[in-house]
């Protein structure tokens, strides 16, 4: 009962102080909506080949909502950063607060943060005339896809944070890190035009499976092979980031 | 009875650094405790040990009478920790970050509400209890920081440098509630201050702590008297360093040797000498010195204050301590001179 008080009272601590940051809301509304106009211009020449079946804004849609999950959840660490900074996680620590509900809290907080940015930007997509194939049951099924992910990266985040304890590592990290995730998966291109190499490596990228699971979702319909696929690896995924988030804590707190 | 006891309390850090080394010390339920080291001597890690932050490596220590190891869920329901940071959130408005803590140490929301607005009296913050912690000023943000380790009605409370880098008027307050805290409810207080008035004004009894050991423990009174009757402090006429240090060097072998002299310290370019009597011990010193041609620029002497208490025990001042509150690089630099 402490811990679910303790991780609820946090929670909406972290939620409020996002929700507070005003520029940050704006960003982070309009950066998706940026990638939208931005890449189906780029890429518009590509509607044209034969592989691409589809307009480049349905086939992109998807790969917008994982980027930005993907891209909200990796800098998730950054709060954790700051608590350490100011003093204010070691005050924490002194008090009979549930450990557990620490890092717990700050998860929860970016995924809801992030579950509520993905369904903007299907909104918004359905808007600019992006057709799902699997209608409002798979926009619920593409979040839960998208929340694993998030989460894994999220608590990963959260556990760089803890080992490094400065911003300069955690943002090399971050940096380094999730453009090539991004660029060695199908985000941006169909399969078929990647090559072969690429094709291989892709397949140990969690990002990757979160693409195919939503981009079947949004073209194809409900094909269980891949979506089975996506949840089990991207569970799996889940469970690396906790588990190298806890111990992280763990070692922090000793 | 004693609310901390500690047992040969040690916590060696990687590199084999000894940040704390057997320190054996009490302190007494409702006593306002000062707790005094330079930089690195072991001051926080001393805390953080009894805060359930870092568990010691050796040793043991009892705080409200639970083993800080063995059972830290039950210290921590009855310690306040307020860290030389200041840990408070700025995105939350003050009555946000005090609600908070008033959750962690489980209390029911009427019993919040109700000690967030008495807290909020006791450290005069009532019309700023609504607003964003950014726009505190530093004084009032260490006031809320308090108030934060009150909320639970702690049996004891421990205030890392609550006042450093304060101004001298908000020292004062912050001073005051620190008194009261003691004084009316009763809160055994665990201190540590860079100023030495602070530590002389509020505390019962101090504890002077360096390279890990404590090295004395007494009522600022007792310290004081301790070192003997006065202090004569000389300088130099030169001002060259290798002078200074031919003029340290002479004058040490000279003064060694006279039974008036107690014991002698070397700061910031002075020579202090503790004696007996300041009155007889200063011409007589001067005569010794003329007699070898030894130039003094000037001679004073006075009743030995706290911060001669530190110099004797630590051989620096607080002076020189907060002149070089500085990296850890330097800190590590320092240790290893000596």
């Amino acid at each position: 009962m402490d811990t679910l008080s303790d991780i609820w009272f946090q929670t909406l601590r972290h939620v409020r102080t996002q929700v507070r940051m005003k520029v940050f809301i704006i960003i982070n509304l309009f950066q998706p909506i940026l990638w939208l106009a931005l890449f189906t211009q780029v890429f518009k020449s590509l509607s044209e080949l034969p592989e691409m079946e589809v307009s480049y804004l349905q086939f992109f849609a998807p790969g917008v909502v994982v980027m930005t999950v993907l891209f909200g959840s990796a800098w998730a660490g950054m709060g954790m950063l700051q608590d350490i900074d100011m003093g204010i996680l070691s005050k924490m620590l002194a008090t009979p607060v549930s450990r557990l509900s620490v890092v717990t809290s700050r998860v929860l907080a970016s995924m809801l943060l992030l579950i509520v940015q993905a369904l903007l930007i299907f909104i918004l997509a359905i808007i600019m005339g992006v057709d799902v194939a699997t209608g409002a049951a798979g926009v619920l099924f593409a979040i839960v896809i998208v929340s694993l992910l998030g989460l894994g990266f999220a608590a990963f985040s959260n556990g760089l944070a803890l080992l490094f304890q400065r911003p300069e590592p955690l943002m090399g990290v971050v940096n380094f890190f999730t453009l090539p995730l991004m660029f060695l998966s199908s985000t941006m291109m169909p399969n078929s035009l990647l090559p072969d190499w690429l094709d291989t490596v892709r397949q140990f990228n969690p990002v990757d499976y979160a693409v195919v699971g939503v981009r079947d979702l949004v073209l194809e319909g409900w094909i269980w092979d891949d979506l089975w696929r996506s949840l089990l690896v991207l569970a799996a995924w889940a469970a690396v980031g906790v588990t190298f988030g806890t111990m992280m804590f763990r070692r922090y707190s000793e | 009875m004693h609310i901390i006891q500690t047992n040969q309390l040690t916590k060696v850090f990687k590199g084999n650094v000894r940040a704390v080394d057997s320190i054996d010390f009490e302190v007494d339920d409702g006593e306002i405790f000062g707790f005094l080291g330079p930089n690195g001597a072991g001051k926080t890690t001393t805390i953080k040990m009894l805060n359930t932050l870092i568990s010691p490596t050796s040793g043991s220590a009892f705080v409200t009478g639970f083993d800080i190891a063995k059972n830290p869920a039950e210290v921590r329901k009855n310690i306040g920790y307020v860290s030389q940071d200041v840990g408070v959130d700025e995105h939350a408005t003050g009555r946000e970050n005090l609600t908070l803590y008033g959750h962690f140490y489980r209390l029911d929301g009427r019993t919040i509400k109700q000690r967030v607005k008495e807290l909020f009296e006791m450290v005069d913050l009532t019309d700023y209890a609504d607003k964003l912690a950014s726009t505190y000023s530093g004084g009032m943000r260490k006031r809320l920081d308090i108030a934060m380790g009150l909320i639970h009605r702690p049996r004891i409370i421990f205030l890392d440098e609550p006042t450093t880098g304060l101004d001298p008027q908000t020292r004062l307050h912050i001073w005051d509630y620190i008194r009261e805290l003691a004084r009316k409810m009763g809160i055994t207080i665990f201190l540590t201050t860079h100023y030495m008035d602070e530590a002389d004004k509020l505390a019962d009894r101090i504890a002077i702590i360096d390279h890990g050991r404590i090295m004395t423990i007494d009522t600022p009174d007792a310290l004081k008297r301790s070192i003997g009757g006065d202090v004569v402090t000389l300088s130099p006429r030169e001002s060259g360093e290798s002078e200074r240090a031919a003029f340290m060097e002479r004058t040490r072998s000279i003064l060694s040797n006279k039974d008036f002299v107690v014991d002698m310290q070397q700061t910031d370019g002075n020579l202090s000498i503790f004696v007996e009597s300041g009155e007889t011990a200063a011409p007589a010193i001067m005569n010794s010195l003329a007699s070898e041609g030894i130039q003094v620029q000037t001679l004073s002497f006075s009743r030995p204050s706290l911060d001669d208490v530190f110099l004797k025990y630590t051989g620096r001042t607080m002076r020189e301590e907060e002149g070089t509150r500085t990296t850890f690089v330097q800190m590590q630099r320092r240790r290893n001179r000596r």
